[in-house]
């Protein structure tokens, strides 16, 4: 009997925890996004998300020990996340080209690209992270990794650049009129090569 | 007071056979071996540092210290070797290969627990250390392992049973465990259909086109998605009630075995219309070993008693 106490005390603050992490997701899709409710609910929605995300720890200094159990306790249980996967709305993806420049002024264009459809799709993700993160020197950091990970398939290239782009997907009725997917510039970084090509110099 | 915690208990601790388990079981051992092996060409590409990475390994597991400093990693793996005179991509083939062999011992159900907490740790380091690269895929491994290496391992289709001198008692948390997972699928599905409610797209079907056309998902030709353009809305009013009515249609008998069926028809179809084989395997292995066991043996045993009914 005392084990299956145990078991319901565990069992509470598991489905407390992903109860939690689900609604606070679901609050700030609602604060965030576009979605069927007026306006106004967005300022009610963040407030509401302040309060679940407290009540979870989020508040505290990263550092607490408090809040690192609970961290850890969430990783490794698989329960960080909520699922709110393509909603409210499916998003656009991004788009990462790299113009290699060579010495002899030859210009290539390459992708990151990866050897199977599985680690594709990673990729995938991994652009749009790049695409959603609001830390600019993040952003910049994975973008030179990624040009990295060029340089050392194209040893003998002098400059990259690397363009950062969204895709629009037209509607249904757009796409019937003729109109397809279409990119929209972001960002664009300059990679020059200083003294060996694992470690690129941001330029510009 | 005290009847409903008499019912509560019922509730969370029902009389269970392990056909479930022995479902999660082999359904995870296919799942990680098939992990392993879409990523085997890539996996040091995916998961190594500066000299030899996509996205250096170190980056992501210093942004996973400042959340948790005891969440695990490969780096910790990679010093490990490092201690013994292994270099890092030594070390993260030797990785792929215990996790393709977690796998296996899952399927075959050899050191059943042992495979569990192996497969468990280092998928879960892969998709920690490749924060990065890791996608709605991993958490529900993470998932899926977390409960399964809890759950009282081994069941009697393991080999571990066949080859034990006793055959031990039936757990009594083999109903606890099985709870837990078809209770964290009701949240999944709930909050996942609510939130796609939120949004009109999936109202009138725009969404499931935008789905269905978005990079890399876009293994149909848009041509000939066109010629379906009538079904988008139903399909999308169909995932947000079929996701949302989850957790209420799942439980009765009357409507469990439609509400599975249609669940794994939808993973199903998103695997094929998307790309997205191990995404739908994982879904329908935990929706499977949730509450499709039941279903086989209900039909087993009336199968079985049919002629005893006949026999005067």
């Amino acid at each position: 009997m005392h084990q299956k106490y145990v078991c319901a005390a565990w069992f509470s603050l598991h489905f407390l925890l992903i109860i939690s992490f689900s609604l606070r997701d679901t609050l700030w899709l609602v604060a965030h996004g576009p979605t069927i409710f007026p306006s106004s609910f967005r300022s009610y929605s963040q407030k509401a998300e302040g309060v679940v995300s407290a009540i979870l720890c989020e508040r505290l200094a990263a550092s607490n020990p408090v809040r690192q159990v609970l961290a850890t306790y969430l990783h490794i249980a698989g329960i960080e996340t909520g699922y709110g996967y393509f909603a409210p709305n499916v998003p656009g993806s991004y788009k990462l080209v790299f113009e290699l420049h060579y010495p002899d002024g030859r210009i290539e264009y390459e992708l990151p690209r990866v050897n199977s459809t599985a680690a594709g799709l990673r990729v995938a993700g991994l652009l749009d992270k790049i695409g959603r993160t609001p830390y600019d020197a993040l952003r910049e950091l994975l973008v030179k990794m990624l040009a990295q990970s060029i340089w050392r398939q194209h040893p003998e290239v002098k400059t990259i650049r690397a363009v950062f782009g969204s895709t629009r997907l037209p509607s249904l009725s757009e796409f019937e009129r003729g109109k397809r997917e279409s990119y929209e510039f972001l960002y664009a970084y300059d990679f020059s090569l200083r003294e060996k090509p694992a470690e690129p110099e941001i330029v510009k | 007071m005290r009847a409903l915690k008499e019912r509560l208990f019922e509730f969370l601790f029902p009389t269970e056979s392990d056909a479930w388990l022995s479902t999660l079981r082999v359904g995870l051992g296919f799942q990680i071996t098939l992990y392993s092996l879409s990523l085997r060409n890539d996996w040091n590409y995916l998961f190594g540092r500066v000299d030899s990475g996509l996205i250096n390994r170190d980056l992501a597991e210093a942004l996973l210290s400042i959340e948790s400093r005891f969440a695990p990693r490969l780096g910790w793996l990679a010093t490990l070797g490092a201690h013994v005179g292994l270099r890092e991509e030594t070390v993260l083939s030797i990785l792929w290969i215990c996790l393709l062999a977690a796998g296996c011992g899952l399927i075959a159900g050899i050191f059943s627990r042992t495979s569990a907490i192996l497969a468990w740790f280092l998928h879960l380091c892969a998709a920690k250390s490749g924060e990065f690269v890791s996608y709605g895929l991993d958490n529900f491994m993470t998932i899926g392992l977390f409960y399964l290496m809890l759950s009282p391992l081994p069941d009697r289709y393991a080999l571990d049973w066949q080859l034990r001198k006793s055959q031990p008692e039936a757990s009594p948390l083999l109903g606890f465990w099985r709870r837990v997972l078809q209770l964290h699928l009701c949240v999944i599905y709930f909050f996942s259909g609510l939130t796609k409610c939120l949004g009109s797209g999936w109202w009138d079907g725009s969404n499931v086109w935008r789905a269905l056309i978005r990079p890399p998902f876009n293994v149909i030709d848009p041509e000939m998605l066109v010629g379906w353009k009538y079904l988008f809305p139903v399909a999308g009013v169909f995932i947000c009630l079929l996701e949302i009515g989850y957790p209420f249609f799942i439980w009765s008998d009357k409507t469990r075995k439609i509400w599975l069926i249609c669940i794994c028809a939808m993973h199903a179809g998103i695997g094929f219309m998307m790309g997205m084989y191990l995404f739908a395997l994982i879904m329908i292995i935990l929706n499977v070993a949730a509450f499709g066991s039941g279903l086989v043996r209900l039909q087993r045993e009336s199968t079985s008693l049919r002629p005893q009914e006949v026999v005067p």
